[in-house]
């Protein structure tokens, strides 16, 4: 046959079918939709950050490290003539208002951020007054978000020359306020708010001592004209130039901002599964709307074949109609989903930055595009494969029905349709093992709800008769053979499950982090205490009624080797054995190992280990003859060592090797103040070193406490865990929120497979209706039945999810979060309500023409 | 006769398994049909005549025997074979009608036609809707049409391809006697014109009366075989 005749066909055969197909493609578009919209977020944010990577780095380069470039390295040498650089100092720390009648001022939390002039050198700082930042930082000047003064509760004073607060050991004064500066995004991670000093300004706070936690930045400006790939180049030399290489981190935009990228793909890639779940089970309305319009095609199917259409042609046929549908309803979802993600960043306007998102994403559009199509035709592969089977003599004997499929060819169908949802995933995810385990546990939810929908269907026949008709003829009709009830509560059953699923695990964490601090528990970490204050420190929190205090030392140092092998050379190799563009799950890991490698290491000394550690392997400060160190076991798994293994270290400037004795596990959860490595006392006594503390503060003491501290130790900073604790559960909520409006779409799937399921069956439903008016029934009895059917229907599809969603969550809490569960029957409840009352309003909506039709023109047409 | 039968069947049985036993339709049928004879098949409800024709028309296969087309045996072609055979040597015709719903009466003529790629199939369609009286019914679709209308486009359908051979189940089994007698003689006079060679499946006697050849069938079995006179002869 022609191409072109078989387009036409195509057509053809899709008159007289738009309601039917409507579910068809309302199933697909939804799906569609959600994909599309995250796809194309994330994408608009890709390259969002990537076209603007110039001005979110505030540089063309920029070399970053825990310390300072040593004072020999001529950072000018390497550079093109003409090249500007500005350094930079970031740090976390406490700033106050100026005492007030002998007490301390109030005090906060701030990210310090400590500029030279020319910062930033691409992008734009709002600041009032509009003027440059060097023009406004005096050394006694700072400028500050604007809610740092709501906080610390300053008000110009007459008497004052403005406002005044102390950052460190120096009064500063307020010269102006920044709104947004080109260089800071993430996801909420803010400690509190900015506060930009000069570099005079930094060194007259006194903040900085040996240890203290500082990131150092230079950034680079390239001279107007430096080719790309010179930049590379640039940054190459860089690279081999400064000294302990792993150290100093060489960043260019053209690299755009790896970590931000990887951190909003991570989202992305997780949202993106919600939003394929919903494709997925779009795609079983797909497949039922398919099976639905095919049993009423077999007799065309057998005229066709009888007028001498073979086989083959008449799956080409309805297959390249189901592609054309495909096509229908992944256009609508597309531009529903282009929609979706034009509205989302109006929503977390906080969360993603609006203004970084480029809305023209055709890549997103096509993959919608595949995805629906690929979804449509996959889906209707099984029920497709039954057409090779329509007996043509059925157009001489109405009562041939057609043969049950070959094993051998329903087997493939499937084979094909769980290969193809693998390949779908894996176009989705990029991550092979992260395909495998969806598509494993989508199957497995999807038959454990086709099992129990099953034998539902079969017990419902054994129960005893209902007085109520209305019941009695709701729970048959469940039961009837060939109704779809078992796809409608596979459909609604994933949807049920996705919501809830999120909604209880989050729900669980939200309550776990905003729950009061176990008594035990540390309420307030104090970080960057010199060792001769902390005797003082001490006092001071002895005196606020603290208890639980705790404090060890800490030593910064990098790894130098492995058992003699320099870490510059095993990071490196790693690194060669990984593609770094590639962003799967599995160079997750891998990249999380090599950073355990190479990044700065806190080292403690204790005698004794704290009560949370305990030691799996070999035994503590067992080797009267060598420095011994002991190593949390997974950390010990990243870095690739054992009992045995020898570390050497490098303790600012000074070289250490130590012996691995021990490995330990730790207990996290407890808050207590733990360590990867902890050293064997009597070598690291007199190593530079800052001390960490630990105290349990009664609730709505910690700012009192952190304003004396402020106003004593200004170095010291002071981070309470309710807050931080607050600022986690603010971002986790946030996703889940993104997580409940995509599972949202799930449900919405569902929900259109019900209805679809329902008007399938409404030429038999008509029937029916027609029967049971004539037999006396009232319009509203009939509804009734419905109703009871629907509701049953919806209860089942509650039930099996609440159930199923609860199962999950537990796993997900437990063993993902290791919390205790906590069964919340509130909710269970509630989704087993709204799953009924959805698909009550769902299937009488879809049944209103059936009900509404009068018994003579049902029965004449017969 | 020396010429090859159009439709030859030899030794032919068709079995069903039923209830754990088989049930024989057809009981070893022989029968040699000659190029551009019309023979009729008569019998009453359940005697094989339907799965007669549908083994025939390679619908159905048989347990065992052979079915000749122009001397070929078409049982051991694949189901593509057998499709593209109906679709260049066989036209239909059935009691009820099975035109497809959705495609207008033109379209359901245009099927055939295309499915050969045939050149001028629009015309050939148009042609033949004219010959059976529909020529300006050609957009309407089966269901705004009585039930002699789509039986008409049903042999409009039927002849478009110039079959050999047309298979007929009972063409006026659903009409009315006036509306069943015009379908006959409509039906006659085509296959006058292409010299079609014709098995027809009726319970009418007076359909069967004119045949060539009128073959009774019970049980699976042709139980009484008649030949008309020669026409000249009945024509006197």
């Amino acid at each position: 046959m022609k191409p072109r005749t078989l387009f036409s066909w195509m057509v053809r055969e899709s008159r007289g079918a738009f309601g039917r197909f409507a579910f068809f493609v309302a199933c697909l578009a939804v799906g569609v939709a959600a994909v599309v919209a995250i796809a194309g977020l994330a994408a608009g944010l890709d390259s969002g950050i990537r076209s603007e990577a110039r001005q979110l780095l505030a540089a063309d380069l920029a070399i970053e490290s825990r310390r300072a470039l040593p004072e020999t390295f001529d950072l000018a040498r390497l550079l093109p003539a003409g090249s500007r650089t500005a350094a930079m100092r970031e740090m976390v720390t406490v700033v106050a208002a100026l005492p007030k009648d002998g007490k301390p001022g109030r005090s906060q939390l701030v990210e310090l951020k400590a500029v030279e002039r020319g910062y930033p050198f691409y992008g734009k700082l709002a600041v009032l007054p509009a003027l440059p930042l060097s023009a406004l930082l005096a050394p006694d000047a700072a400028v500050v978000a604007p809610e740092l003064i709501g906080a610390l509760g300053l008000r110009r004073n007459p008497h004052e020359r403005a406002l005044d607060f102390r950052i460190g050991t120096a009064n500063f004064h307020v010269a102006g306020l920044v709104s947004a500066e080109p260089d800071r995004v993430g996801i909420g991670t803010a400690f509190g708010p900015r506060v930009f000093v000069s570099m005079a300004g930094l060194e007259r706070a006194g903040l900085i001592a040996k240890g203290s936690r500082v990131s150092y930045k230079t950034l680079i400006a390239l001279p107007a004209g430096v080719p790309a790939d010179r930049l590379d180049k640039i940054a190459e030399q860089l690279r081999a130039a400064l000294p302990a290489t792993e150290a100093y981190r060489v960043e260019t935009f053209r690299q755009a901002q790896p970590q931000l990228r990887r951190s909003f793909a991570q989202v992305g890639r997780f949202l993106g599964l919600v939003a394929l779940l919903s494709l997925f089970v779009g795609g079983i309305g797909v497949a039922q709307s398919v099976r639905a319009w095919l049993a009423g095609r077999l007799d065309a199917i057998a005229i066709l074949k009888c007028l001498g259409l073979r086989p083959r042609e008449v799956l080409t046929l309805y297959l390249g109609q189901t592609a054309l549908l495909g096509l229908v309803g992944s256009l609508i979802g597309i531009l529903l989903g282009a929609a979706i993600q034009a509205a989302i960043p109006h929503l977390f306007g906080d969360l993603i930055p609006a203004a970084l998102i480029q809305p023209w994403q055709p890549g997103a559009l096509l993959r919608g595009l595949g995805l629906g199509v690929g979804v449509a035709l996959l889906f209707s592969l099984p029920p497709l494969a039954g057409l090779l089977r329509v007996p043509p003599s059925r157009v001489l004997r109405r009562d041939a029905e057609p043969l049950p499929v070959h094993r051998a060819t329903a087997g493939f169908a499937f084979v094909a349709l769980a290969l193809g949802l693998l390949g779908l995933t894996f176009a989705q995810t990029q991550s092979l093992l992260l395909s495998a385990q969806f598509v494993g546990a989508l199957s497995l939810a999807t038959a454990i709800l086709a099992v129990a929908a099953t034998l539902l269907a079969k017990s419902i026949g054994r129960l005893p008769r209902f007085s109520s008709i209305a019941l009695r003829h709701g729970l048959g009709a469940l039961a009837r053979p060939g109704a779809a009830t078992v796809g409608a509560i596979v459909a609604l059953g994933l949807g049920v499950i996705t919501v809830l699923t999120m909604s209880l695990v989050e729900r669980r964490i939200s309550a776990e982090l905003g729950r009061e601090l176990p008594s035990n528990a540390p309420s307030a970490f104090l970080v960057d205490i010199q060792p001769e204050q902390w005797p003082g420190v001490r006092a001071l929190l002895t005196r606020a009624r603290a208890d639980k205090i705790d404090s060890v030392p800490v030593v910064m140092a990098r790894i130098s080797s492995i058992d003699g092998r320099p870490i510059d050379r095993i990071a490196a190799e790693r690194k060669e054995r990984q593609d770094p563009e590639k962003e799967g799950n599995e160079n997750r890991e891998e990249r999380g190992r090599r950073w355990a490698l190479t990044r700065e290491q806190r080292l403690t000394y204790l005698e004794k280990l704290p009560a949370d550690n305990v030691v799996v392997a070999g035994k503590l400060w067992s080797d009267p003859a060598r420095g011994e160190v002991s190593l949390e076991k997974s950390f010990a798994e990243d870095l690739g060592v054992g009992l045995g293994s020898k570390l050497g270290f490098d303790v600012q400037g000074v070289p250490l090797t130590l012996v691995v004795t021990s490995l330990r596990t730790v207990d996290w959860g407890t808050f207590g103040i733990n360590f990867y490595l902890v050293v064997e006392p009597g070598i690291l006594e007199q190593a530079p070193q800052q001390r960490v503390a630990t105290a349990h503060l009664a609730p709505g003491s910690e700012q009192h406490v952190q304003d004396l501290l402020a106003a004593a130790y200004p170095n010291v900073t002071f981070l309470r865990i309710r807050e931080i604790l607050g600022k986690i559960l603010g971002v986790l909520q946030r996703i889940g929120l993104g997580v409940r409006f995509l599972g949202g779409f799930t449900v919405l799937s569902g929900i259109a497979i019900l209805a679809g399921a329902i008007s399938a069956g409404s030429v038999r439903r008509g029937r029916e209706v027609a029967l049971l008016k004539t037999l006396g029934m009232t319009r509203r009895q009939v509804a009734t039945a419905f109703a009871v059917e629907y509701a049953l229907l919806g209860g089942v599809a509650g039930l099996l999810g609440a159930g199923t969603g609860a199962a999950l969550s537990w796993g997900v809490i437990t063993r993902g979060f290791e919390l205790p569960w906590e069964p919340d029957f509130a909710r269970l409840a509630l989704a087993v309500v709204l799953s009924i009352g959805l698909s009550v309003i769902a299937g009488l909506a879809a049944s209103v023409r059936a009900l509404e039709r009068r018994p003579i023109e049902v029965l004449r047409a017969e | 006769m020396t010429s090859t039968p159009r439709i030859e069947l030899r030794r032919l049985f068709r079995r069903l398994p039923s209830g754990g036993r088989d049930l024989t339709i057809l009981d070893g049928i022989d029968l040699s049909i000659a190029a551009g004879e019309f023979l009729a098949v008569l019998g009453p409800s359940g005697s094989g005549k339907s799965t007669l024709l549908a083994l025939m028309a390679g619908l159905d296969r048989p347990s065992s025997g052979e079915i000749l087309l122009d001397g070929r045996p078409i049982q051991a072609l694949s189901e593509d074979g057998l499709a593209r055979l109906r679709r260049a040597e066989l036209g239909f015709v059935f009691q009820s009608f099975q035109l497809l719903g959705n495609l207008t009466a033109r379209e359901n003529v245009l099927l055939p036609l295309e499915l050969l790629d045939s050149p001028g199939s629009g015309e050939r369609a148009d042609e033949l809707l004219a010959e059976v009286g529909l020529a300006d019914r050609g957009h309407h679709y089966p269901t705004q049409l009585s039930g002699g209308e789509q039986q008409r486009v049903a042999l409009a359908r039927a002849f478009a391809t110039r079959p050999p051979i047309l298979l007929a189940d009972e063409p006026t089994g659903n009409l009315d006697g006036a509306t069943g007698r015009k379908i006959l003689e409509i039906l006659l006079g085509l296959r006058e014109r292409h010299g079609t060679t014709m098995v027809l499946v009726t319970h009418d006697p007076a359909v069967a009366a004119l045949a060539d050849r009128r073959i009774h069938l019970r049980d699976g079995r042709i139980e009484l075989e008649e030949r008309s006179a020669p026409l000249s002869e009945s024509a006197a």
